[in-house]
């Protein structure tokens, strides 16, 4: 998959296969990863999806990626998601934030702080 | 008092629907975000904020609260908002997701500046016949009532509407709601609530900085919250946790000053309610403040007023109903000992 498609957008993983080598791939590059955990019939987290797409458009510099609750059950226990949306900030592997519910302020901020 | 200002005294419409499907799943939860915004946009508001956890979706919105449960959706805004007038839609979006209304209860306090609302919410005789005709004929039993309070501002409004098959608080015979309306708050108190000139002040951060600074997030500390703070001033927050909601709105400004702080919790958290009433006080140390709690049963009423009489506040009214769908309403008032 050519780096370039993927730039500016949101990556969703479907599958523990894709999620791993995501994962892989943005801890190997030392960027700020922004992880989405969202579910499809989750009313708060279509709330904050324009504004992540947004986000995502314009910090090239960093890896979005997002998580369905319902397709990656395992992925979603192992990080501790009890509420939506949540976002977690890693990097090189390390959680450095966390943001549970959909606030923009938040959300932007943690992404200006982490990715200097 | 001042002429004319934000009205911070809230309307608030608690909605019951029911299915013939006996597995509901998510039921409300599933209206989509569209339909929602639809909904509020009636009702002249839109969403802030929003989280979500295994029971429930609560919105903060540009004035105050939204609440969506499975059978469930409790709408609260102030202002000058037409909240009567999401009715029709927040129906007909439900029967189109096979849920019918079973219950429904509006509750408000007393209008600093009554002129200043819109129909039709003029007065409450007015509310009251919207109310009639917006709702369907299945819910057949219905009451209207003020419960006055003889020696304060403050006084509770009531309309609640039931079908048959649902006239107790359908939910739980242990869950209670409990909602405060706080106003002549304690002005160094209330100015906590401003945000702070040169910084980049409204929105969630400085919600959060609030949240902080004023203790709201020692009132209820296992709660997962959303605050938000508005230019040039005023806060709101909702708190989810597990099934239970709180939900707390300040307009600071001196000579309208009120707060708000709502609960939908257990009866059996005892020491946790006195607690919780000890906190809201010392956080804004109103003058004057109004409790109303709606259960299946009313003996919470000689607790609470105990524990308030603890931190300089009187008890000057007690009024108890009972009202279809609802359960009874205890609503006391209180004001500072001089």
């Amino acid at each position: 998959m050519a780096s370039s498609t993927e730039e500016g957008q949101v990556i969703s993983c479907h599958t523990l296969e894709a999620w791993n080598e995501q994962l892989q791939k943005g801890n190997d590059s030392k960027k700020l990863i922004v992880i989405d955990f969202t579910a499809s019939w989750c009313g708060p987290c279509r709330v904050i999806s324009p504004v992540l797409a947004e986000l995502a458009k314009k910090q090239t510099n960093v890896v979005f990626l997002k998580v369905d609750v319902d397709e990656l059950k395992t992925v979603a226990a192992d990080w501790d998601v009890e509420a939506m949306p949540t976002f977690i900030f890693l990097k090189e592997g390390k959680i450095v934030d966390k943001v549970v519910g959909a606030k923009k302020d938040d959300l932007q901020s943690a992404i200006t702080k982490h990715s200097a | 008092m001042a002429q004319s200002g934000f009205e911070g005294f809230e309307k608030r419409l608690e909605m019951h629907f029911s299915c013939d499907d006996p597995v509901i799943g998510l039921g409300l939860r599933r209206l989509k975000f569209e339909s929602l915004e639809e909904i509020l946009d009636a009702v002249q508001c839109t969403v802030v904020s929003a989280v979500g956890n295994q029971y429930v979706d609560a919105y903060v919105l540009s004035e105050s609260s939204l609440f969506v449960y499975p059978t469930m959706i409790i709408i609260k805004t102030c202002g000058t908002t037409q909240l009567l007038k999401s009715i029709p839609l927040l129906l007909s979006h439900a029967h189109n997701m096979g849920l019918d209304v079973c219950g429904c209860r509006y509750t408000r306090g007393n209008f600093i500046f009554p002129k200043a609302q819109p129909f039709p919410h003029t007065s409450f005789k007015e509310e009251v016949l919207y109310l009639e005709e917006s709702l369907p004929s299945n819910l057949c039993y219905r009451k209207a009532s003020l419960m006055p309070s003889k020696q304060t501002t403050h006084s509770w409004h009531v309309y609640s509407a039931s079908d048959e098959h649902h006239m107790v608080h359908h939910i739980s015979n242990d869950l209670f709601t409990m909602e405060v309306c706080m106003t002549e708050l304690d002005r160094s108190l209330a100015g906590k609530f401003y945000g702070h000139p040169g910084n980049d002040n409204s929105g969630h951060i400085a919600g959060r900085e609030m949240t902080m600074a004023t203790g709201i997030n020692d009132i209820i500390p296992s709660a997962l919250m959303c605050d938000f703070a508005f230019d040039p001033c005023g806060y709101s927050m909702n708190g989810i946790d597990g099934v239970h909601y709180s939900t707390i709105h300040v307009t600071p400004e001196d000579g309208y000053s009120y707060a708000s702080f709502e609960l939908m919790a257990c009866t059996d958290d005892r020491n946790d309610i006195d607690d919780v009433l000890r906190k809201v006080v010392q956080v804004f140390r109103p003058g004057t403040m109004s409790i109303s709690v709606t259960s299946a049963n009313c003996n919470m009423s000689k607790r609470i007023k105990n524990v308030i009489k603890q931190h300089g506040l009187i008890r000057r009214s007690c009024t108890i109903d009972e009202f279809p769908a609802a359960g009874g309403i205890v609503f006391q008032t209180f004001t500072r000992r001089k």
